[in-house]
């Protein structure tokens, strides 16, 4: 009966090892650089329609990510979010009120946020979530924009590690 | 004397024409804020149809009721046509625009699609260039 319950535990501990090795938190610091030829159509050059930066500089600690979000000539966009899913304010061009919030979901980070600006029918505001996976030296974004008035759309990102 | 002073006048044209043109086809970045995408509904008042970029003219109401005027920057005519655009097609109809704002905050966007509502014909920007 003993020897039973030794390996019972020992299968136990074996399990909850292995549980936690799959549950490891994925490492999305690094600089991304986007790939052109491995992003979907329409997210690079003049006038996507859906931006992607051309740069990501991520920094993650256990308990939240900092993003830089760099493009050709237009002001840089930056966040530090706490992995709980807090909401935190981005830190984004003159003009622009963002806040979002980030969580880890299995092996994804998924950033929800909302952008508000004025234009001359209004005030705009524009919904965004990214899905971000990496595999390697290679992440992947799926972004979806959601705008009153217009129906959501989606675009995928491709970044190179550098 | 006459020649010569026939081929400065050619040569001042030439290079006149080249500049107006570099001025026309400006980059996006310069002129367009790419953190701002907006949505416009409404209905073309007036087409320009020429090149480098066709512009077009789309009255918008807005939260007051007031419609105002948006100048929309799109690819040239032959880009348009090539993805089954024509000039008729254009004043009159209902339009929905995906685009950016400009920087200095006119009612300009560039678009990067749009969709006539009615004949749903559309047109999506394919440019591949920073």
């Amino acid at each position: 009966m003993t020897r039973l319950m030794s390996v019972l535990c020992v299968a136990a501990a074996f399990g909850a090892q292995t549980g936690a090795l799959a549950q490891a938190r994925p490492d999305f610091s690094g600089t991304w650089k986007i790939s052109q030829s491995k992003s979907s159509r329409n997210v690079v050059g003049n006038n996507p329609d859906i931006q992607f930066p051309s740069q990501l500089d991520v920094k993650q600690t256990p308990t939240d990510i900092a993003v830089v979000a760099t493009s050709v000539r237009q002001r840089p966009v930056s966040a530090t979010y706490t992995l709980d899913g807090s909401k935190v304010n981005v830190q984004a061009p003159e003009g622009i009120t963002e806040t979002g919030q980030a969580m880890l979901n299995g092996s994804n980070l998924v950033i929800t946020s909302r952008r508000s600006f004025s234009s001359p029918v209004g005030d705009v505001v524009v919904d965004f979530k990214e899905v971000w996976t990496v595999n390697g030296n290679e992440l992947t974004i799926e972004k979806t924009r959601t705008q009153v008035g217009d129906t959501p759309s989606t675009q995928k990102a491709v970044y190179d590690k550098s | 004397m006459r020649v010569r002073l026939a081929f400065a006048t050619i040569f001042l044209g030439i290079l006149l024409a080249a500049g107006a043109a570099l001025q026309a086809h400006h980059s996006f970045s310069a002129t367009y804020d790419g953190n701002k995408p907006i949505t416009l509904r409404g209905k073309v008042v007036k087409l320009g149809w020429q090149n480098p970029h066709a512009h077009i003219y789309v009255g918008v109401t807005n939260a007051d009721g007031k419609v105002v005027t948006w100048e929309v920057e799109s690819a040239g005519p032959t880009t348009l046509m090539k993805q089954g655009l024509r000039k008729e097609d254009f004043v009159g109809a209902e339009v929905i625009i995906k685009g950016y704002l400009a920087k200095d905050g006119t009612p300009t966007v560039n678009a990067s699609s749009f969709t006539l509502v009615d004949s749903k014909k559309e047109y999506v920007n394919e440019e591949k260039t920073q």
